[in-house]
């Protein structure tokens, strides 16, 4: 087991604020304290050479999660324990062992040349010549960083920052990878780039990725497992196919027709012998084209398809599984309900 | 691994060195600006010079006085050089994130990175400023040339004010932690620093009484010692203790600092996101 976190909670206290001037006033002198729980018992174990996303909504404490994995932060409860290490006692050297891409900052020094950052981060690992140079070859083959090796950090784009990124994080091959949104702000090709390195890397050394993103692209191309948090907790965890069986049991058929008056005639529950509630039919008169959306366990795309067809002549068909991006959409909104409820009942203002 | 270690802090003092090269405009406003603040001292101190009758305040002449005043100078140059500015940053900016994903010790990278600023200091201008001052105490004031040990011994004395000042530093640097902006923090800071070390007076003109709680407290180490250890104020077991008192802070501020970063980390909260 690579990675191991145990009921892990983190607590956050702030004083509490006040609107307006006279709120500022009567701040100085409350000492009333809000208290969060940005992460609230988490437990799981990752294996070596998995990729996992760890995804939610804004604010669920994913971030926070992957700061007390990196020994940034230390848990209120519970512990996180790297290759055996605990971060939060031994940074120093739970931090030799990882590589972290926080997309959102950079780990380079902004006015050197991007050759001298890392010139500099092979002292500080202390990556010996020869590993320094195989390392080299290798992230330049997979990131092209020569293109602008020479360049200040602070002239480089987006992308040719997160690559540069990406390579500081891993010049001494790390054996976990934490990537708190690598791919944000990024055009296609360059995300595209980057999952690539991404996937190379795993393959070649099993690194243990840890990928917390809002880009569904990245988990359905990376990830074999995710993990999904909501509002601290965890709801989630396990296999993508298993999470679009559970959740993803909408079909979507879309069909040009010639007639829509045709179509219209097509009445489902009494033909298939279904209820009305397990499908939904939407028309458009400006592409003429009928719309169903199913439950796949109630009924077959076939047996849809094949009634209009005996009524009216089908010119086109699109067959759409629902997204994934759909059950995660669901899965926040899930949350969110829960949430407003709450702040619905302690509210008095 | 221990000569490994220095390796890896290295960068951050170059670094530092040459990111200030870098921004030469802000460099000679801040000569100019704390020269004015030396030669307005030099003035006040003549003009009461002038009007005693002694000739001797506080222990010192007027000649001592005007090595005093300029020695301060060179002095507060290279300790005045703090690791808050940083800590503040990196607060503010969330940027510490960046510093504590990677294997070194937060505190040290940054002392390093403040050793840079006082490597560029003493090389300009406090060095020239010094041997100016040397030069001028031959020719007109009719003195000797500083001796090669007293020399050293201020320099090792400032080397020691340095460290002192830095460690403390961090110690308050942490505050920003806490209070996440530190202006007014630091203004006080300024003011009381410049006050306790003997910046403005030297302490010997203080009572009795204040001059024993100075000598109590860090700040006396950072500049006062230096500059009268190159007066040679100080011989014998006199010397040994004020050296003996600088190291002693060091420790004391060294484990101080280590206590409170461990308690700082325990409740840490990162800006932005």
């Amino acid at each position: 087991m690579v990675i191991e976190v145990n009921n892990v909670s983190k607590e956050f206290v702030s004083p509490k604020k006040y609107p307006g001037l006279k709120g500022a006033i009567k701040g100085l002198f409350s000492n009333e304290k809000v208290r969060k729980m940005a992460v609230d018992d988490i437990s799981f174990s990752i294996e070596e050479g998995e990729i996992v996303g760890y995804i939610g909504s804004n604010g669920a404490g994913k971030s926070t999660t992957i700061k007390m994995m990196t020994g940034i932060l230390t848990p209120t409860s519970g512990q996180c324990l790297i290759r055996g290490i605990d971060p939060s006692k031994e940074r120093k050297k739970n931090a030799q062992n990882i590589g972290v891409v926080f997309g959102q900052r950079t780990q380079l020094w902004w006015d050197l040349p991007l050759s001298e950052s890392f010139s500099i981060l092979k002292e500080i690992y202390n990556v010996s010549d020869e590993d320094y140079e195989s390392q080299m070859k290798f992230l330049n083959e997979v990131l092209e960083l020569e293109e602008f090796w020479t360049r200040p950090v602070r002239n480089l784009s987006l992308g040719q920052r997160m690559r540069a990124d990406l390579g500081a994080a891993l010049l001494h091959n790390p054996k976990v990878l934490y990537l708190d949104e690598p791919t944000i702000g990024l055009d296609l090709v360059v995300k595209d780039n980057i999952r690539k390195a991404i996937r190379e890397i795993n393959q070649k050394y099993k690194t243990t990725v840890i990928l917390t993103t809002h880009d569904i692209e990245d988990i359905e191309e990376l990830c074999s497992r995710i993990i999904i948090i909501d509002d601290g907790k965890k709801i989630y965890d396990g296999s993508l196919e298993n999470l679009k069986e559970k959740y993803g049991v909408t079909r979507k058929v879309t069909m040009e027709v010639k007639n829509l008056k045709e179509a219209l005639q097509v009445d489902l529950s009494s033909d298939l012998n279904v209820s009305k509630e397990a499908y939904e039919v939407t028309t458009d008169k400006a592409t003429n084209s009928v719309e169903v959306t199913f439950d796949k366990h109630c009924l077959s795309i076939s047996d849809v398809i094949a009634q209009y067809m005996k009524r009216t002549e089908v010119k086109d068909i699109q067959i759409q599984e629902t997204e994934l991006s759909e059950i995660v959409k669901e899965i926040y909104n899930h949350g969110m309900e829960k949430e407003t409820k709450q702040s619905e009942e302690g509210m008095v203002s | 691994m221990k000569k490994g270690r220095w390796r890896i802090y290295l960068p951050f003092t170059l670094n530092e060195i040459k990111s200030n090269l870098a921004y030469k405009g802000s460099f000679y406003l801040f000569i100019l600006c704390s020269c004015f603040g030396a030669f307005i001292s030099y003035y006040l101190w003549m003009a009461i010079y002038g009007s005693s009758e002694t000739g001797v305040l506080g222990g010192l002449t007027r000649n001592e006085m005007i090595l005093y005043v300029f020695m301060t100078y060179v002095t507060s140059n290279i300790v005045n050089v703090g690791v808050v500015g940083y800590i503040e940053n990196d607060v503010r900016e969330g940027a510490v994130v960046m510093n504590l994903i990677k294997p070194i010790d937060y505190r040290l990278s940054l002392i390093s990175k403040a050793l840079g600023v006082v490597v560029y200091r003493f090389l300009a201008p406090s060095i020239f400023v010094w041997i100016g001052l040397e030069i001028y105490k031959v020719t007109v004031l009719g003195m000797k040339v500083v001796s090669v040990k007293d020399a050293l011994l201020y320099l090792l004395s400032a080397f020691f004010s340095v460290l002192i000042y830095q460690l403390f530093d961090f110690c308050f640097g942490l505050m920003a932690f806490v209070t996440t902006y530190m202006f007014g923090l630091k203004m006080a800071k300024n003011a009381l620093v410049g006050f306790l070390t003997g910046q403005l007076i030297p302490i010997s003109f203080f009572p009795e009484v204040f001059q024993k709680v100075f000598d109590f407290l860090p700040f006396s180490s950072m500049i006062y010692t230096p500059v009268m250890v190159y007066l040679g104020k100080y011989s014998g077991e006199a010397l040994a203790a004020v050296l003996l008192r600088q190291v002693f802070w060091i420790v004391l501020l060294y484990v101080l600092g280590t206590f409170l970063w461990q308690k700082i980390t325990k409740r840490l909260i990162v800006l932005g996101g």
